[in-house]
């Protein structure tokens, strides 16, 4: 994060070279993943051209990097509009969580990347600029850096970032490897929520668009969950949230349906027949929750933990129609 | 006669209804709607320990186990009962370690998770660790 590491940088590098020499096989010897033929193969090399740049001033690759990252999905931002955001003063640097919660912040959802080459390959391959933080030094003495990589070639064995003052920089990849490994490979992809990361797989996206929920972003969290849902149609958790956004934005009628489409594809879902029983009971159809909850007990077994059996009391009048319930087949 | 039945009557259909609103009152309690988060956090520590037991199934890691005298019940079971922030940091570093997904990976993995429990006392397994308490 600081500006000095590059004064520091012959000092390290002969601190590496100790280091390797007195561990020897310790360092992770990191390759290009093997070459794959048909649906599976990467391009040699590729750069992402229209990422713009943000040179950062004194140590403020924080703010650099978020705005590249923000710019690259047409959200404007410039690093002196984000330093107040993400830059903690005393600290003379940026959170990653704070990276993340300003991005989010912007309705993006913020992915985070399997740490290898090959999971960045592939997403440079699919056009997604990917903010890795580094570690510049030691372990022992870290020299903390967020960069954003926008490409490789595999041929030169370089990896391209937008890092610190250089655009479009080529660092060779195993140093580059090195310093991303001493950061525990951390990776953020940062997409609109209906554009899946090439990687994505559903417990990781979805655990991003509960977070997009979580902290308000409701129209974002339900792009998010649709996408899912189309992606990974036989996933409950994705309509789950769709029925918990809907009741967030007050649309029990959309909720409902949700909720009860949930308890027919997906029985043994507890949650789906728990928020199912409230929403009902709250929508003042006191004898449809009771039904649902018979079912569930029925579904679910003696075990099972539900909340109480609603009471049966029609002191509100019912605000949306309320639904007739049939319990599943066994 | 009729003066002093009624009163009674009355008293016993309000002593009714009173306890029929004693036996309702803790029915009263708003239960709460579930999050998705908490859902997702739930499917995932499925998936963790599903990913953990799998690699159980490999015959060299039960044959090497059962040298050990350690059966599979008693890993499954520990498995079973770490919580969600071990299962996720265990993952991590069998992910991450140089030996992969290599047998001796996995069986450095479950000799380690054994003598973290038998040092916590949750498991007796190894002789020579000593249990905390």
């Amino acid at each position: 994060m600081r500006h000095q590491h590059l004064l520091l940088r012959p000092l390290h590098q002969l601190a590496l070279v100790a280091a390797a020499l007195i561990l020897g096989g310790c360092a992770a010897n990191h390759e290009w993943p093997e070459k794959r033929e048909g649906s599976g193969a990467r391009p040699e090399h590729r750069t992402l051209e229209d990422i713009p740049f943000h040179a950062q001033d004194a140590y403020q690759c924080g703010p650099a990097a978020l705005s590249t990252m923000l710019n690259a999905r047409d959200i404007p931002a410039t690093p002196d509009e984000l330093v107040d955001r993400v830059y903690l003063p005393e600290r003379g640097g940026t959170l990653q969580v704070e990276m993340v919660s300003a991005a989010r912040e912007r309705g993006l959802l913020v992915y985070p990347l399997e740490g290898s080459l090959d999971a960045l390959m592939q997403e440079i391959a699919a056009g997604n600029p990917v903010l890795v933080m580094q570690n510049l030094a030691l372990e022992w003495w870290p020299q903390w850096h967020f960069a954003v990589v926008i490409g490789y070639d595999r041929e030169a064995s370089e990896v391209i970032l937008h890092t610190d003052t250089r655009r479009a920089h080529a660092e060779p990849m195993r140093p580059f490897m090195n310093s991303w490994k001493r950061a525990d490979y951390w990776a953020r992809v940062m997409v609109p929520p209906d554009q899946l990361p090439a990687t994505a797989q559903p417990l990781p996206w979805l655990s991003a668009a509960s977070d997009l929920e979580a902290t308000g972003q409701l129209e974002a969290a339900r792009r998010a969950y649709k996408t899912a849902l189309t992606e990974w149609p036989d996933e409950p958790a994705p309509r789950f949230g769709l029925g918990n956004v809907a009741y967030a934005m007050d649309r029990p009628g959309p909720a409902l349906t949700h909720f009860q489409q949930l308890t027919r594809t997906h029985p043994q879902m507890a949650p789906a027949w728990n928020n199912l029983t409230v929403l009902l009971s709250e929508q003042g159809c006191a004898i449809a929750a009771r039904r649902v909850h018979d079912c569930a007990r029925k579904t679910l077994g003696d075990e099972a933990e539900l909340p109480e059996r609603p009471a049966l009391r029609e002191t509100r009048r019912a605000t949306t129609a309320c639904p007739i319930i049939r319990c599943p087949e066994r | 006669m009729r003066h002093t039945r009624l009163p009674i009557r009355q008293i016993a259909f309000i002593q009714i209804l009173a306890m029929l609103f004693l036996a309702c009152a803790p029915l009263m309690a708003q239960a709460d709607m579930v999050s998705t988060d908490s859902v997702v956090a739930e499917q995932k520590l499925d998936h963790d320990r599903d990913e953990l037991k799998s690699m159980l199934q490999k015959q060299e890691v039960q044959q090497t186990l059962e040298r050990m005298g350690v059966s599979q019940e008693q890993v499954e079971q520990r498995i079973n009962s770490l919580t969600p922030q071990e299962l996720a940091d265990f993952n991590q570093q069998l992910a991450e370690a140089p030996t992969g997904e290599s047998v001796v990976g996995v069986i450095a993995f479950f000799v380690f998770v054994f003598i973290v429990t038998d040092m916590l006392c949750a498991t007796n397994i190894f002789s020579f660790v000593r249990c905390i308490n």
